[in-house]
């Protein structure tokens, strides 16, 4: 059944365009291992939310990665409506939506699976950090909108990928989220930031390697990766999400994590430094 | 005005929004130019700027801004076979474009870009007039040439076109002919990072100044795998001639609207932002087209209340403001 409250387009089947045969720049990741790619964030780019941020990083030259563009915003605290029942704290509610033409195939209007999952973490690493208790029946919605994703390669590809991507989405969500939170007034233990960190294989058959910041596209295949939201200030993780397959010395999976904090801490100086910009410009 | 009250000139405007700006624009000393509550005179609007390609997914792109109202726009095309077309007729060259539903204009303001828009629910009223009125716009301004969007197949010369014609639904039946095999389908998502007022003008803008940033890839038709392919490296841009331009003006009458009029009075203020928006019932938009020197107007709409006559509308002073901001954007538009 259409929707018919938005226009639906042509009744027949409309297909992305097929291109011909091309080869591929081949993926290289021109970075160093632990090397993060520069984050651009700017706070107070929706003026009528009570806190909003944009946050861009930055494209990679002559590598197949095309960056990635968010921008966040947060409205209340506010009151509950009526029907709500009691909340001795805060009621927060996160949303994150791709644009249409965020992704390589268009997205639709309603919100998939993997849109809601995102909105379910990003709620749990946002709740770690803020001070609920000091809003009684309140709420406060986080919007996240993905004007760009990271996803650039060939469709059939892609369709293995994508899941790894999902992480370094959520890295991004977390940080633009957190400094529209700050904007917004909205008390906070402290800023909380995302970071991402995968187990690739060695060059040449080479012991596998991690690497900060990973971009799918330019590895041949991931191994495991994890995403984490780290509260730098207090050393603590609010979320934290990992996958893939790892042999089961756990060391591994400690490196692992202690890795994606290390990049986490690379995106929570580009917070610190766009609000202490914000502040200091009134 | 009262400092002794300690409220600031945000908080007033807050509180007693109308008085505010009554008395803003209706000034008790003579020194003082009438002004808005933003502090721009009625007929001053918000210098736009556009901001082209800066998706790169999307096949064209345009941010606009105008003041605090910043709209995102983004085209993508994607391909129907005339096969997959119900109504599809080969003789019809006129009204390909509507009959066939090859635009699809989306708006969409649940991105939380003001407090009363939150996601979550359908597709506000809001949302849905406007992409209705964008749909109906990009129709009858005909800035779109329908032969950009055709993709041509002409039937293969070495093949036996007996075997051809066997199948009846292979557009592709007589040899050496060309026919139209497939269409380019424009899906055009507007999004809203942030509404402060006048969302149609800025809707419309960046639509046009994403059309005009367009660029589809050069496709053909594949008889034999009886799908449409197209090429990374060629692409042609889309010809967009015209850029007509809207313009959208509301009227405050001074009153709240239970009570008695103040003598007939009224002004209009140009490119309104949310708070004026709030405030007034009557608003006029209308649509222009200056190139080459003569004003053309594509639509005109007006909405609520009976104060504007058909005098004003036609009026000088009325197309001359439309034709300011024609200028002014097409200047945003062209020049980056």
């Amino acid at each position: 059944m259409a929707d018919r409250r938005r226009v639906n387009g042509p009744g027949g089947i409309t297909v992305p365009p097929i291109y011909e045969a091309e080869d591929l720049p081949l993926p290289d990741r021109s970075r160093q291992p632990n090397g993060i790619r520069a984050q651009y964030l700017k706070t107070g780019v929706t003026p009528s939310a009570s806190g909003s941020a944009y946050l861009e990083i930055e494209p990679q030259n002559g590598s197949v990665s095309k960056g990635m563009k968010l921008t966040c915003t947060v409205h209340g605290p506010r009151s509950l409506p009526r029907s709500a029942p009691f909340s001795p704290h805060m009621v927060l509610s996160t949303h994150v939506k791709f644009a249409p033409f965020a992704t390589r195939q268009r997205r639709g209007y309603l919100r998939d699976s993997s849109e809601r999952d995102l909105s379910t973490h990003l709620e749990t690493a946002l709740r770690g950090a803020l001070i609920a208790d000091r809003w009684p029946k309140s709420g406060v919605d986080v919007i996240v909108t993905i004007i760009e994703g990271d996803q650039a390669r060939q469709v059939a590809v892609e369709q293995g990928i994508e899941e790894w991507d999902m992480m370094n989405v959520l890295g991004g969500c977390i940080t633009v989220a957190a400094a529209a939170l700050a904007d917004a007034g909205i008390d906070c233990v402290d800023t909380v930031s995302g970071g991402v960190a995968a187990l690739v294989p060695g060059k040449d058959g080479e012991e596998p390697v991690m690497v900060l910041d990973p971009v799918p596209s330019e590895h041949e295949e991931i191994l495991a990766a994890c995403c984490v939201a780290y509260l730098p200030s207090r050393d603590e993780i609010t979320n934290l999400w990992l996958k893939g397959s790892l042999s089961s010395d756990a060391n591994l999976q400690r490196m692992l994590i202690a890795r994606a904090v290390h990049a986490s801490k690379g995106s929570s100086q580009a917070v610190a430094a766009s609000l202490t910009e914000a502040a200091l410009a009134g | 005005m009262a400092p002794t009250a300690g409220l600031t000139r945000a908080t007033f405007a807050k509180l007693s929004p109308h008085p505010y700006l009554l008395a803003n624009l209706e000034p008790s000393s003579d020194d003082v130019p009438p002004a808005r509550s933003n502090g721009r005179a009625p007929n001053e609007v918000r210098p736009p700027t556009v901001n082209s390609s800066s998706l790169s997914h999307a096949h064209g792109s345009a941010v606009v801004r105008m003041g605090d109202t910043t709209v995102i726009c983004g085209v993508r095309g994607e391909t129907i076979l005339t096969s997959n077309i119900p109504s599809f007729r080969a003789s019809n060259n006129e009204t390909e474009l509507r009959e066939y539903d090859l635009l699809v204009p989306n708006i969409e303001l649940a991105t939380g870009c003001a407090p009363q828009f939150l996601p979550g629910g359908p597709p506000t009223t809001l949302a849905q007039t406007l992409s209705t009125r964008i749909y109906s716009l990009l129709h009858s301004s005909k800035v779109i040439n329908p032969d950009n969007l055709r993709i041509w197949h002409t039937g293969a010369e070495g093949m036996t076109a007996n075997e051809d014609r066997m199948e009846d639904d292979a557009p592709d039946a007589i040899e050496g002919e060309k026919v139209v095999a497939a269409y380019w389908v424009l899906y055009i998502d507007i999004f809203f990072i942030s509404f402060d007022g006048n969302p149609f003008d800025a809707a419309w803008a960046a639509t046009m100044a994403a059309l005009r940033d367009t660029k589809l890839p050069r496709a053909w038709y594949d008889a034999d795998r009886e799908m449409v392919i197209s090429s990374r490296k060629e692409s042609i841009p889309i010809t967009i001639t015209n850029i007509p331009i809207a313009c959208t003006a509301v009227v405050f009458t001074g009153k709240e609207t239970d009570r008695p009029s103040v003598d007939g009075k009224f002004w209009m203020l140009v490119d309104p932002d949310r708070l004026e928006e709030s405030l007034c019932d009557e608003s006029v938009t209308i649509v222009v087209d200056c190139k080459d020197g003569d004003t053309r107007i594509l639509s005109i709409s007006k909405h609520g209340g009976t104060v504007l006559t058909p005098t004003l509308l036609t009026s000088k002073q009325f197309l001359s403001w439309a034709g300011k901001r024609w200028e002014e954007f097409n200047l945003a538009i062209v020049q980056p």
